[in-house]
């Protein structure tokens, strides 16, 4: 039985379509996955379900009844919740007070009486089966306990229809499974989930039907069954992304980076690699293998307990950014919103950021036209789409922004540049352009360690790929003599508890 | 982790005072005495009411500096009402009353301009600080009021326990230190067991989140400084009683001791976190520690040294404790055996 | 050279300039020809550096979402240490019952420097504080205040000192053309000492904001101290310079204060510590840091002793700038929201949902 039915949900703001006339419907006890680039609607679709935002046209039906005044209370009491990627917790509270403080809104009275709720949280726990000690403070626990505990909050409230944003991205391979296991589960219980993420596989996996989103306009809605990696890429790209196996290598026989048995603790252990000059060198892992930790380490931020670091051959010690500087070692950050870029501040600003001291003059101030020539001049060379590098960064889209982080360390002209995860979240078109920006750099005899958990964008790509798990380096290979399927079988292989991992 | 009466920080502010005590009883018997206690509380009674609203807001993530003006405006416009005006209505609750709804009304201003101007709650209280001082310094000149009617008096020495010295004065716990713990009471019990009081921990923890789940987050921002607001009128009331006349600069300048007492006594200055019993404790430790140097015949000058190493020492402590977790973090349960070629 | 000024006005600051002149002519209006003739106009120009001193003293601290708390008690102290300094170097008895008139040129030199090392070391402090503790600025310098107030208290056992030497006191009193007549030049401008202090000063704060990499750090790190950090900027390094400027602000205050009150307590304008706050908020500054422009603060800090020169001729009470102060800022703040949601209106129809 269909539980969700819309029809022609047209929205646009600021005169820019978001939504083109969308249908959807999500059947009772079906998991619906929802698929897309970023800026094809997703989320705005996400919001009109939610009665955040209300179509400019369009119908919304709920079992099969005409939806007329959607509201966030009306979407709620009808039995749909939403957990944002953020999960909406309280981290200052317990873990039953989080569960309950719907219950607190939603029941009638203006007295809440605790003793009464902590029953139903409990129950709600024990409901999907996981042990979390119920008054530990929901900032203490890792991520994916929050994750639940905000899924079992979302089914005291009679909840039919689970939209999850992103469940995923923080989430171990084994965090995921547990997940998915209690999908299913509530799933038999006659409860429906609307997937959205952008782990195709992930989503093939878990999804009965899945919708794919393209500009605003729907491409189609097909059970996943009959869908692979491939299809759904086309979909959503309007045409298939083929990469090319490399074939050709800029690597030069001199060592720009070595690693000899690096440890930190609770972080990663005798991690030994090496990067020559001109190489690009792959580095994967799934989320809590170390592999963004090793980075923040060559980087400074947060150094190394033991072990060697030889940067062009010389053994050097790397206790800070500035350290690491020094030695040309830039690295492109995971988070791109947070440590990558002062939102706020202009293009320009950033672009330059990292390399204030080649504008002093001689009388120790800084030269800001040249400042201002030397940002206009990487605007163009990597083709950053703003017409003033005075706007703020914020108004760029996720690819520019990220070719804005690149430029502003290019322009230190790095012996060593990390890059992590630097293409997650971007259009294709900067995508390639990254791409190429990167092997133009390794062609100069930049060494490249780059970050990444897209096996294509490893093979493509990279020499070598080195695979960390749990903290230790596990496998190294030849990027031209590996099939995809190695790569994933060493990454996925079934390792000892995984714990958590999320960057600084 | 249940919550217990007192947690870690709470136990370690018991540990400190009980440490002072007893260094001062060494010293100066007196100090443990009854009366020298009761007598203490009852001084720090308006420090400590203060700290119950201050405590509310600060919760809630807010921040206000306004209210000492707030309380020195309703207590100089509602006494010189009932003194020069209305004498016919010379009641103590009619004080408090009119005291209490004067305040509230001027803390809910702050309330409304803090949420729908969406400016940072230190900006706006320090504006309306000056205005509500300013104003009210203007209307009265400066001029104290002096020979007040006998029930303000009457008020603070009324004691609920009483006992007599052998010459005969009397000692024991004030009415008015027993409202100020009673108020305490109430206002835990009412942050513990209604939706308006859950919503002021929810919105200080994380405000969207709260938004989202449906709290109506401008009542809650009403609430926390409307009911500071009115608190600090009680105040009012109670340190004219204490003090015996009017005097319209004696509680502005206070509100950032005001403020550090609710810190000291654990409150996250980033919202969400603190509790009732730790603002008790907070309030205490002042109080023991400017006793303690009027007992070990210290100059009082020395009160504010002390005051600030207190809060430093404090702060930093806190800070230390964070970093060390911090480092001891596990970010990646690193195999112990390595598995597979290096 | 237009540029340059579009550059120091920037846009929000014009509107800033424009209400100053609007509070200059109502002032005007108010009290007529003695508002704006040449003993009121030099009286304001004595005032003005000391609010002045104190918000870019106060502005250097909240680009980065700080706050200084302890500025006006680090300029007390910074005093007193001056005091302690000169009475020690002339073997006075007592701080009391002291001698320091006798105190030479040199003396006075070495007494301002020993204000400024203490100055220096509660910036140190401070940036120590809240850069390697992370302490928010608030509760470290709401601390240090609280400790300064008492020390000072304590030093001065509650007494006003006074008996300064005159070299000391013409910092503040004194104007350039009597300063220059001393010197055998002729200068037809009896512009006050205190503001050309603070006009130097402001030329140095803008060329450190924004001329310098400290200052280009500053507010990049107080937009978004994460990404600075990983972009090579050191945190704990511009976090201190940040704090020590700040201070140095308040030993310049402390310089003029000495001369025109020609005596120093514990706790002189103790409440300019929120009136300098209210002038960064008037001038733009962003309480949660990375934004604020100098010239906007200057022009705040005149709008604010327009105010009070203008209530202090028509014999207004005190504390009725005190109200003026707290209710031009809520006009601003109501006036830019009105503003702005007007705009808001015009420039789109469809606004996203305020619950998202």
């Amino acid at each position: 039985m269909t539980f969700l039915e819309l029809k022609g949900i047209r929205k646009s703001f600021d005169g820019v379509h978001a939504l083109k006339g969308v249908d959807f419907t999500v059947e009772e006890g079906e998991v619906h996955g929802l698929v897309g680039e970023n800026g094809s609607g997703k989320s705005t679709l996400m919001k009109i379900i939610a009665g955040v935002y209300t179509p400019d046209e369009g119908q919304i039906r709920l079992d099969g009844r005409l939806v007329t005044d959607n509201s966030p209370f009306f979407s709620s009491v009808s039995g749909i919740s939403v957990i944002y990627q953020d999960l909406s917790l309280f981290p200052n509270l317990t873990v039953v007070e989080n569960i309950y403080m719907g219950k607190v809104v939603s029941d009638p009275g203006k007295f809440v009486n605790p003793n009464k709720y902590i029953q139903t949280a409990i129950d709600a726990l024990n409901g999907l089966g996981v042990a979390i000690n119920p008054y530990d403070l929901v900032e203490m626990l890792p991520i994916a306990k929050q994750q639940l505990i905000a899924i079992a909050r979302a089914l005291t409230n009679k909840t039919r229809l689970l939209i999850l944003d992103e469940p995923t991205t923080a989430l171990t391979r084994k965090e995921i499974l547990q997940l998915f296991g209690i999908l299913g589960r509530l799933k038999e219980k006659g409860i429906s989930f609307i997937f959205i993420s952008h782990k195709l596989d992930e989503v093939l996996e878990i999804c009965d039907r899945v919708t794919v989103l393209r500009d605003g306009g729907l491409v189609g809605a097909e059970a996943a069954k009959n869908l692979a990696v491939g299809d759904l890429e086309a979909m959503m790209l309007g045409k298939s992304l083929t990469f090319e196996r490399k074939t050709s290598s800029s690597a030069k026989p001199d060592e720009a980076l070595r690693l000899e048995r690096l440890t930190k603790k609770n972080n990663f252990a005798d991690v030994s690699l090496t990067v020559k000059m001109g190489e690009i060198v792959g580095l994967s892992g799934l989320l809590g293998s170390g592999r963004t930790e090793l980075a923040l380490a060559l980087f400074g931020i947060a150094p190394a307990d033991s072990g060697k670091i030889f940067v062009n051959g010389r053994e050097s010690r790397i206790e800070s950014v500035d350290d690491a500087m020094a030695r040309g070692i830039a690295y492109v950050p995971e988070d791109r919103l947070l440590q990558g870029l002062v939102m706020d501040h202009a293009i320009g600003d950033n672009i330059v950021l990292a390399t204030q001291d080649d504008y002093l003059k001689k009388s120790r101030l800084i030269d800001r036209k040249a400042m201002q020539s030397m940002s206009e001049r990487w605007i163009r060379d990597l083709g950053i789409k703003t017409d003033s590098s005075r706007k703020s960064a914020r108004v760029l889209s996720g690819g520019n922004q990220q070719k804005v982080v690149v430029a502003k360390w290019l322009a230190m002209n790095p012996a060593i540049l990390i890059l992590d995860s630097p293409t997650v979240g971007i259009d294709v078109g900067a995508k390639s352009a990254l791409y190429e920006t990167i092997r133009e750099s390794a062609g100069k005899g930049m060494a490249i360690l780059m970050i990444s958990d897209e096996m294509p964008e490893l093979l493509s790509n990279c020499d070598r790929i080195y695979v960390m798990r749990n903290g230790r380096m596990i496998r190294e290979f030849d990027a031209q003599k590996i099939t995809e399927a190695d790569l994933r079988g060493a990454l996925e292989m079934s390792g000892s508890t995984s714990f958590r991992g999320v960057g600084v | 982790m249940r919550r217990y009466f007192f947690n870690r920080h709470e136990w370690f502010l018991v540990g400190v005072l009980a440490a002072l005590s007893i260094a001062i009883t060494w010293v100066n018997p007196s100090f443990l005495s009854f009366e020298n206690i009761t007598d203490l509380l009852k001084s720090f009674t308006v420090l400590g009411i203060f700290s119950l609203g201050m405590f509310m807001v600060i919760v809630s993530g807010g921040f206000d500096i306004s209210f000492t003006a707030i309380a020195q405006a309703a207590q100089y416009t509602v006494v010189a009402l009932l003194v020069f005006r209305w004498q016919s209505a010379g009641y103590i609750w009619v004080a408090i009353v009119l005291a209490v709804l004067f305040g509230l009304i001027l803390g809910c201003l702050n309330g409304v301009v803090i949420h729908f101007f969406k400016i940072p709650p230190i900006m706006v209280t320090i504006a309306t600080q000056n205005l509500y001082y300013g104003i009210m310094y203007v209307v009265t000149r400066g001029d104290l009021i002096h020979d007040l009617p006998a029930y303000y008096r009457n008020f603070s020495y009324a004691r609920i326990i009483e006992f007599h010295k052998p010459d005969g004065t009397p000692y024991g716990l004030t009415w008015v230190t027993f409202l100020w713990i009673v108020l305490g009471i109430v206002v835990a019990l009412f942050l513990k067991y209604t939706r308006l009081g859950r919503s002021v921990f929810a919105v200080g923890g994380n405000r969207i989140s709260a938004e989202r789940i449906g709290f109506n987050i401008f009542l809650t921002t009403l609430f926390v400084y409307g009911a500071m607001g009115a608190i600090a009128g009680f105040a009012a009331i109670v340190d004219v009683s204490i003090a015996g006349s009017v005097i319209p600069n004696s509680i502005v300048g206070k509100e950032l001791q005001i403020i550090a007492a609710v810190i000291l006594g654990g409150a996250a200055i980033t919202g969400g976190k603190g509790s009732i019993q730790g603002t008790f404790l907070g309030v205490l430790l002042f109080a023991v520690l400017s006793n303690s140097l009027t007992l070990l015949k210290i100059p009082s000058y020395y009160y504010k040294v002390f005051t600030g190493l207190v809060i430093l020492i404090a702060v930093a402590g806190n800070a230390l404790q964070l970093k060390r977790q911090e480092g001891k973090k596990v970010r990646v349960q690193v195999d112990q055996i390595p598995s597979g070629q290096a | 050279m237009f540029n340059k000024l579009k550059e120091f006005f920037g846009g929000a600051t014009l509107s800033l300039f424009v209400t100053m002149v609007l509070v200059f002519l109502f002032m005007y209006l108010l009290n007529g020809g003695k508002y704006v003739d040449l003993y009121n106009i030099r009286s304001m120009a004595s005032q003005l550096p000391i609010i002045g001193f104190l918000a870019v003293g106060m502005m250097f601290a909240m680009l980065t979402g700080g706050i200084n708390l302890a500025i006006v008690s680090n300029a007390n102290l910074n005093g007193l240490v001056i005091c302690v300094a000169l009475s020690w170097l002339t073997g006075s008895e007592s701080l009391v019952r002291n001698d320091m008139k006798s105190a030479s040129v040199f003396q006075v030199v070495l007494a301002i420097a020993a204000g400024i090392v203490i100055s220096v070391l509660i910036g140190v402090f401070h940036g120590v504080m809240v850069a390697w503790l992370r302490i928010p600025a608030l509760l470290v310098t709401l601390g240090t205040m609280t400790f300064i107030i008492g020390v000072n208290e304590a030093v001065t056992r509650g007494y006003t000192i006074s008996g300064f030497p005159a070299h000391l006191t013409r910092i503040g009193t004194d104007n350039l053309k009597g300063v220059l007549a001393s010197w055998g030049v002729d200068f037809p401008w009896a512009i006050p000492i205190p503001m050309i202090l603070f006009i130097l000063s402001c030329i140095v704060a803008w060329l450190l904001l924004n001329r310098t990499r400290f200052g280009f750090s500053l507010y990049m790190m107080g937009a978004n101290e994460t990404a600075a950090k990983f972009s090579g900027v050191n945190i704990m390094k511009i976090t201190v310079i940040q704090y020590v400027v700040s201070a140095l602000f308040a030993s310049l205050t402390s310089l003029v204060m000495i001369g025109q009150l020609n005596s120093i307590k514990a706790n002189y304008y103790e409440s300019y510590v929120l009136v300098a706050v209210l002038a960064c908020f008037l001038g733009g500054v962003d309480p949660n840091g990375g934004f604020g422009r100098l010239a906007s603060v200057i022009i705040a800090t005149f709008i604010l002793q327009f105010i009070s020169s203008g209530f202090n001729l028509m014999r207004m009470d005190p504390y009725m700038v005190t109200a003026m102060w707290g209710g031009i800022v809520l006009i601003l703040i109501f006036g830019r929201a009105i503003l702005s949601y007007t705009r808001r209106k015009l420039r789109r129809r469809t606004p996203e949902s305020g619950a998202a």
